[in-house]
Parts: C-alpha cells; sequence; structure tokens
C-alpha cells in the first residue's frame, strides 16, 4: 500500500478546490494526475505532503514522502551537495546516522543516477532549468521515500529534457519501488511514465484509466483533452 | 435602509476596509508572538550550528557597520557642530562632552543603529525569507521534515540579539569621538575639556539600559523581519510587500520599545 485518499475535501474561503475525491496508488506504480490549470493538481500533491491542511476525508500514506517541486526549489544559498545532503545534515532522526563521508557517497551515488556526477560546488543559479529539476530529483530521493510525488515535472522543459527527466521518473520507480504521482498536462510525460491517468475537472475526478484509454478519446472529457479543444465539458476559468 | 443598499454605500466600503486593517493588524501581531514564542522554544531546546550562526553573525554585526557607523557618527557630528559653538559662546564648553555622551547613550545610539540595522539587515532578512517563501524553498525543507523555524528563524534571531550590543558600543564610540573632533572644529574647543566633560555624561546606569535596549531591539528587529518575509505571499509583488512591512513594523516596535524603555528607566 502506498497511498490512499478517501473523500478529500479541501476549499480555500468560499472556492472548493478538491470535492470529494477518492482514489490510491499502490507501491511500484505510478498515477498521472491530469487535468487544466487551477484544476487542483497542486493542490492535491500539498494536501498528501501535509503542506496545507485537508477540511475533511482520509488520506492514509506509508513511509517516507518525497515531493519533487514545479520550479525545482533548491534553496538558492546552499550549493548543489548541501542541497542534495539537506535533509541528511538538518533532518532530526537522520542528523547523527551519517558521517560526512557516508553522505559524500551517498550524494555522489544520487547525482550519478540523475547523470549530473561532478557538480557538488556549483550553486543553483549557476545551472540550467534541467539540471536543476534533476538535482531536485537526487535531493528528493536522498532518504530513500516509499512515496515520490512530482509537480509538473517537464513543464517547461525542451522535448529532449522532458524525455530525461521521463526516464529518470521510470528509472526511480524501478529502483525505489516508490509510490510514485506525477501531476502534468504533457502527453509525452503521462504515456512513458503513467500506469493509470486521473483527470480532475472542478475538484472531481472525471476520468479514471490507463493512457490507453486515455488516448482512446471515448468519453468527452477525454476528447477534449487530448485534442485540446475549447470545446467539450470542460471550461477555463471556472 | 435594507442591508443590500447598505452594502454598496461608501460608508460601508470605509468600515470594510478598516474591519480589514484592523483583522490583518491584529493578525500580524499574533504571527510576530507565534513565531517568537517558537523561536525561543527551538532555541534553548536544540542546537543552533556553528557556522551559520557565524555567517548570520557576520551579516547583521560586519556587513552592516560602514552604514551603522556613517549613520549614527553623522547625527552625532550634525548636533555637535550646532551646539558646540553656542555653547562655548555661553561659558558652557565644559558640559558638550556631557551633553553629547548622554545623548549618545541614551537615544542616538541605539536609535540610529536601529535605523541603519533596519534599512540594511531587517529588509534584507525579510526579502531572502520572502523569496525562499514564493519559490517554494520553504515548502521544500516542510517536505524534507526539516522544521523551518529552527532552522531558519534560530541562526536569524539570536545572531541579532548577539550583535546588536557590539554594533551598538562601536557605533556609540564612533559618535562620541565624532562629535569631539566637530565639537572642537566648530569651536576650537579643547579634546581635553570634551573628553573629561564626556566621563561626567557617562551614567553606569544609562549604559546598561542602552545594552538591554540593543538586546531587545536585535531580537526584535530580526523576528519581525523574518517572520514578515516567512508569511509572504503572492509573487515578487509578495516580496516587495513583505520587504516594506518588516521595515515599517520594525521602526513601528523599535519606536514601542524606547517608550516602554523611557517609562520603566527614566521616570
Ligand atoms: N493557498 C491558496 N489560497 C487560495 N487559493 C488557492 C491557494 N492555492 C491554490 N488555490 C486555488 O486553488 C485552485 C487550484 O490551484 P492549484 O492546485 O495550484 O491548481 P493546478 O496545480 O491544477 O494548476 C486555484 O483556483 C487556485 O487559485
Ligand atoms: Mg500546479
Amino acid at each position: 500500500m502506498g497511498i490512499e485518499v478517501k473523500n478529500l475535501v479541501k476549499s480555500f474561503d468560499e472556492n472548493v478546490v478538491i470535492d470529494h475525491l477518492s482514489f490510491s496508488v499502490n507501491r511500484g506504480e505510478t498515477l498521472a494526475i491530469i487535468g487544466f490549470s487551477g484544476s487542483g493538481k497542486s493542490t492535491v500533491l500539498k494536501l498528501i505532503c501535509g503542506l496545507i491542511p485537508k477540511d475533511s476525508g482520509e488520506i492514509i500514506t506509508s513511509g517516507d514522502i518525497a515531493m519533487v517541486f514545479q520550479y525545482s526549489a533548491l534553496i538558492d544559498s546552499l550549493n548543489v551537495y548541501d542541497n542534495i545532503a539537506f535533509a541528511l545534515h538538518e533532518r532530526k532522526d537522520l542528523r547523527k546516522k551519517y558521517t560526512e563521508p557516508q553522505i559524500k557517497s551517498i550524494v555522489r551515488e544520487k547525482l550519478a543516477l540523475v547523470g549530473l556526477a561532478g557538480i557538488e560546488n556549483k550553486f543553483p543559479s549557476e545551472l540550467s532549468g534541467g539540471m536543476q529539476k534533476r538535482v531536485s530529483f537526487a535531493r528528493a530521493i536522498v532518504t530513500e521515500p516509499d512515496i515520490i510525488l512530482y509537480d509538473e515535472p517537464t513543464a517547461g522543459l525542451d522535448p529532449m529534457s522532458s524525455t530525461l527527466i521521463e526516464n529518470y521518473i521510470v528509472r526511480l520507480k524501478e529502483q525505489t519501488n516508490a509510490a510514485s504521482i506525477v501531476v502534468t498536462h504533457q502527453m509525452s510525460t503521462i504515456t512513458r511514465t503513467a500506469d493509470q491517468v486521473l483527470m480532475l475537472y472542478g475538484g472531481k475526478c472525471v476520468f479514471f484509466g490507463t493512457p490507453e484509454e486515455l488516448c482512446r478519446q471515448d468519453t468527452p472529457y477525454t476528447k477534449q483533452f487530448v485534442s485540446a479543444s475549447l470545446e467539450g465539458p470542460m471550461k477555463l476559468n471556472n | 435602509m435594507s442591508a443590500l443598499t447598505f452594502r454598496g454605500t461608501v460608508t460601508y466600503l470605509i468600515y470594510r476596509q478598516l474591519a480589514k486593517s484592523f483583522v490583518s493588524l491584529v493578525s500580524t501581531i499574533g504571527d510576530i508572538v507565534q513565531y517568537g514564542l517558537y523561536t525561543l522554544k527551538y532555541l534553548f531546546s536544540g542546537g543552533v550550528k556553528r557556522k551559520e550562526l557565524l555567517d548570520q553573525c557576520a551579516r547583521f554585526g560586519v556587513s552592516s557597520l560602514p552604514i551603522t557607523l556613517s549613520i549614527v557618527g553623522m547625527s552625532v557630528v550634525i548636533v555637535a557642530m550646532q551646539v558646540a559653538g553656542e555653547m562655548v559662546k555661553q561659558g558652557a564648553g565644559n558640559f558638550v562632552g556631557m551633553l553629547i555622551a548622554i545623548l549618545v547613550v541614551r537615544e542616538d545610539g541605539i536609535i540610529m543603529s536601529g535605523f541603519a540595522i533596519i534599512s540594511m539587515i531587517g529588509s534584507s532578512l525579510a526579502s531572502e525569507l520572502a523569496t525562499m517563501r514564493v519559490t517554494e524553498q520553504i515548502d521544500a525543507i516542510e517536505v524534507l521534515k526539516v522544521n523551518p523555524i529552527e532552522y531558519l528563524f534560530v541562526p536569524r534571531v539570536l545572531s541579532g540579539i548577539l550583535m546588536m550590543p557590539p554594533v551598538l558600543v562601536v557605533s556609540s564610540l564612533v559618535g562620541i569621538v565624532g562629535g569631539g573632533i566637530a565639537s572642537h572644529l566648530a569651536s576650537g574647543l579643547s579634546y581635553k575639556a570634551y573628553f573629561d566633560s564626556v566621563w561626567n555624561g557617562l551614567y553606569m546606569k544609562d549604559m546598561n539600559v542602552a545594552l538591554l535596549k540593543a538586546v531587545v531591539f536585535g531580537f526584535t528587529i530580526a523576528l519581525i523581519s523574518c517572520t514578515c518575509g516567512y508569511t509572504a505571499t503572492g509573487g515578487a509583488r509578495g516580496v516587495g510587500q513583505a520587504t516594506t512591512k518588516a521595515v515599517v513594523w520594525s521602526f513601528m516596535a523599535m519606536v514601542v520599545w524606547d517608550l516602554i524603555f523611557a517609562l520603566i528607566f527614566f521616570f
């Protein structure tokens, strides 16, 4: 069991953003959450990792949760090494667990995993967007999490960088057997990484199925999403 | 008049704005108190990393010195220039040093250092934390299960407590010496007469109160600036608003503290 969400509700003031949402993700499985901007995708992730409180419903998770933020969110006063080692240096229960040489080898291993060996001393501002994103992957998996949440991991990247990131998402899932959620609205990311797809609209699930079922476009919602049409049941800025 | 029509009137809009301002005033005070208590709790319960603390102390106490010294020094020099000539003419030349010493130790030193520290350090703490907030760096810290108050507030607030007294001492010394030079140049008052008189103006109680004020002001400025940054919302604009808020609130808090100190110790 990785993540189980039951009847989740969240509103900001009068605005009901998540409306009785239920789904589950098993270990070793990746769920893509799709939907237009403002449909509440990031809110779901923030609820799961506890950054914002829920109004009602249940969120059951097992083990450590890691999150890869949309804009990487690397700490810009720390270099790559200290960013990746952050949890090992600062987290209460991990602070004394490793010696510095051990941390060094963990950081080196995670950096190699995302194809960025040897950039430990660079600062985030010296890296390209794609490299920052990969460093933030390395930072997220340094604690060997059981759940990994990705917020639009490929948004704003060129197609080749996107493919690279998608490959890392798949590789991380295989290596860690984590339960993953990928928030995205990019078709390539859905088809390359997801086992299941959940489409959010108005805080509710309007489609749940495999990427193949999504691409079949046999519901009004999937048809509108895949063809990126303005005509259909979903309106922007609802 | 029905409720519906009242909602459209100017009076209603004014009341609503006032009510909103009051709520935000109370919630800001609530935030400052709450984060202040958290900070004190972690300050006494957990450790603080020496390197991080040293970095923050260098930022608070050393990088601010050129500005603090200029502001305190210049304000004293200006007063001395204007007062010394007149006092010497009236035969009160022997009291110039005493007057300057009392002025610097009781008010000018701490208030002017406070202004300098707020504009330089307070604004930079607030904009730093606000930027970390709006770029989700603080969220990232939380998701990595590190307490952001412990990680961000504790070393910054502690550096304020530790560094404000030395900043005050150095800038007050520079002010008093500067006052002597200005008096000498403006009125021909001898250095010996000036510094002999300074001794008569230095009261132990004044100096102790000044150091206590420095500790309290350093704590308050750092805490308010961190809180305003930490609670920022929105993008670049939110960072700007947080910085302005930090500066304004720090000034207000400093003046209120100063009044409280004056009431407690000098009445
Ligand atoms: N902290 C917040 N306060 C108020 N409203 C919010 C907040 N966070 C998100 N929202 C609102 O919730 C809705 C969903 O936002 P979000 O989850 O970021 O959407 P998505 O990630 O799908 O683009 C939006 O209408 C947004 O305005
Ligand atoms: Mg989002």
